[in-house]
C-alpha cells in the first residue's frame, strides 16, 4: 500500500507538471499568433480566448503580461537560434552568402512581428532591453562565423566597420521595407542582401 | 462723411482679420514647437495635451482650438520637421569628386539622425493604423532615396536599372536612422567614427563611376 502510493504520487505530479508546461506553451503560442495577425499588442482576454483557457489560467502561469512577453521572447530566441544552427557555414563564399542571407530572411519573415512588439514594449524593462541586446549580439556572432575567412583577413577597425555595416543592412526593419515598401519577393530581397554583403566584404583570402 | 466712414471700415477690417490670423498662426506654430520639444524629450512616448499646452504657454482649450486631436498635431509636427530637413539640407552633397560627395552626404545624414532620431522613433512606434503618418514615413524614405540617387548619380549611372535599384535599397537600409542610433548607442562610436564607418561602407557598396574609373 505504502509502496503503491509512493509509486503513483510522482507520476501524478509529473502529469500535472507536464500539463502545466503545455498550458504555458499554448499561451505563449497564442500570444505569438495574435502578434502575427495584428500589430496591436494582444490583451489578456484575446490571449486567453486564442489559447482556449480562462484569463485566470493565463495569470496563474504569468503574473502579468510583461512576464508573458519576456517568456515569449525567450521562446522565440531559442527557436530562431535553432533555425540558424540548422544552417552552419559551408562551402565557397557564394554558398556561405546564400546560406546566411536565406536563413536570416526566414528568421525575419517569421519573427518580425515579435521583434516590433519587443521594441515597442521595451519601455524601461531591463529584461526586454537585455533580450534586444542579446538578439543583436547573436546576429553579429553569426556574421563572424559565416564570414570568418574574409573578416580575419582585415584589421580590427576595418572588421568592426564591416560588421556594423552588414548588421545595419540585415536588420529586421530593412527586411520589412524590402518586402512591404519596395514590393520585393523573398528571393529578390535575398538577392539584394547577397549582392550588398558581397560588396561590403573584403576579398576571400584563399578558396575558403 | 458717409463715404469716408465706409472707406475707413473697409480698410480696417482686413487688417484686424490679418492680425488675428497671424496671431493664430503664431500660436499654432508655438504649439507645434512645444510638441516637438516634448516628443524629443519623452520619445517614444507621445506627450499629453496638458504637457503640450503648459510647454507652449497656452491652455489645453487653445491647443484643441487649433488641432482637433493629438494625432492632427502629430501630423502637423511631422510635416514641419520634414520641411525643416528639406530646407536645411546642404547643397555641398552634390558637388565634387566621389570622396567629397561621400563625406558631405554622410555628415549631412548623420546630423539629421542626431537631430531627429527621437521624433522618428516616436513616429515609427506610434504610427498605429494612421494612414497619414504611414504616408509621411513613406515620403520621408522616398525623399531620402531620391537624394541618394542624385548625390551618387555618377556611380549609379554606371550600372543597370535593376542593380541601381538594389544599391539604393541597400544604401537606404544601411544608413537608416536606427542604424545610426545603434552605432552611437549600442556600439558607442563617437560621431566622427560613426561617419567614417558609413563612408567606408558606402564607398565599398558603390561601383566606380565611368569618370573615376
Amino acid at each position: 500500500m505504502v509502496n503503491k502510493s509512493s509509486d503513483t504520487k510522482p507520476a501524478r505530479t509529473d502529469g500535472r507538471r507536464l500539463r502545466s508546461v503545455r498550458t504555458r506553451q499554448l499561451i505563449i503560442d497564442a500570444y505569438l499568433l495574435l502578434l502575427r495577425e495584428s500589430p496591436q499588442i494582444p490583451t489578456a482576454t484575446a490571449i486567453a480566448d486564442r489559447a482556449g483557457y480562462s484569463v485566470r489560467s493565463v495569470f496563474e502561469r504569468f503574473p502579468d503580461l510583461h512576464t508573458l512577453r519576456v517568456a515569449a521572447t525567450d521562446h522565440a530566441m531559442s527557436q530562431a537560434s535553432l533555425q540558424v544552427a540548422e544552417h552552419p557555414p559551408r562551402g565557397s563564399r557564394a554558398a556561405r552568402l546564400r546560406i546566411h542571407v536565406e536563413t536570416r530572411g526566414r528568421v525575419c519573415e517569421e519573427w518580425l512581428p515579435l521583434w516590433r512588439a519587443l521594441n515597442a514594449n521595451q519601455g524601461e524593462s531591463a529584461e526586454l532591453k537585455e533580450r534586444i541586446r542579446r538578439a543583436r549580439e547573436l546576429v553579429i556572432q553569426r556574421l563572424e562565423t559565416m564570414y570568418r575567412p574574409e573578416l580575419t583577413s582585415i584589421g580590427p577597425v576595418e572588421r568592426q566597420q564591416t560588421i556594423l555595416a552588414i548588421e545595419a543592412l540585415i536588420d529586421f526593419e530593412s527586411w520589412a521595407r524590402m518586402r512591404d515598401m519596395f514590393g520585393q519577393s523573398f528571393d529578390q530581397a535575398c538577392d539584394i542582401w547577397v549582392r550588398a554583403i558581397d560588396r561590403l566584404l573584403p576579398p576571400t583570402p584563399s578558396d575558403s | 462723411m458717409e463715404l469716408s466712414n465706409v472707406s475707413d471700415t473697409s480698410i480696417k477690417k482686413p487688417n484686424r482679420i490679418d492680425g488675428r490670423r497671424l496671431r493664430s498662426e503664431r500660436t499654432k506654430q508655438l504649439i507645434i514647437e512645444a510638441y516637438l520639444a516634448l516628443a524629443d524629450a519623452f520619445s517614444p512616448r507621445v506627450p499629453t495635451a496638458a504637457e503640450i499646452a503648459e510647454k507652449a504657454g497656452y491652455s489645453v482649450r487653445s491647443v484643441f482650438e487649433r488641432f482637433p486631436d493629438i494625432r492632427a498635431l502629430q501630423i502637423a509636427a511631422v510635416d514641419y520637421a520634414m520641411a525643416q530637413v528639406t530646407a536645411l539640407a546642404p547643397s555641398g552633397e552634390f558637388e565634387g569628386d566621389r570622396q567629397a560627395r561621400l563625406n558631405a552626404q554622410v555628415r549631412a545624414r548623420a546630423q539629421v539622425c542626431e537631430r531627429w532620431l527621437p521624433l522618428w522613433r516616436s513616429l515609427i512606434i506610434n504610427q498605429g493604423d494612421s494612414a497619414e503618418l504611414k504616408d509621411r514615413i513613406r515620403v520621408a524614405r522616398e525623399r531620402y532615396m531620391a537624394r541618394l540617387e542624385v548625390v551618387y548619380q555618377p556611380e549609379l549611372a554606371a550600372v543597370s536599372e535593376l542593380e541601381r535599384r538594389q544599391l539604393l535599397i541597400a544604401l537606404e537600409a544601411m544608413t537608416d536612422l536606427e542604424s545610426w542610433a545603434r552605432m552611437r548607442q549600442f556600439f558607442e562610436l563617437p560621431f566622427d567614427d560613426a561617419c567614417i564607418a558609413w563612408i567606408q561602407a558606402i564607398d565599398r557598396l558603390l561601383p566606380q563611376s565611368s569618370t573615376s574609373a
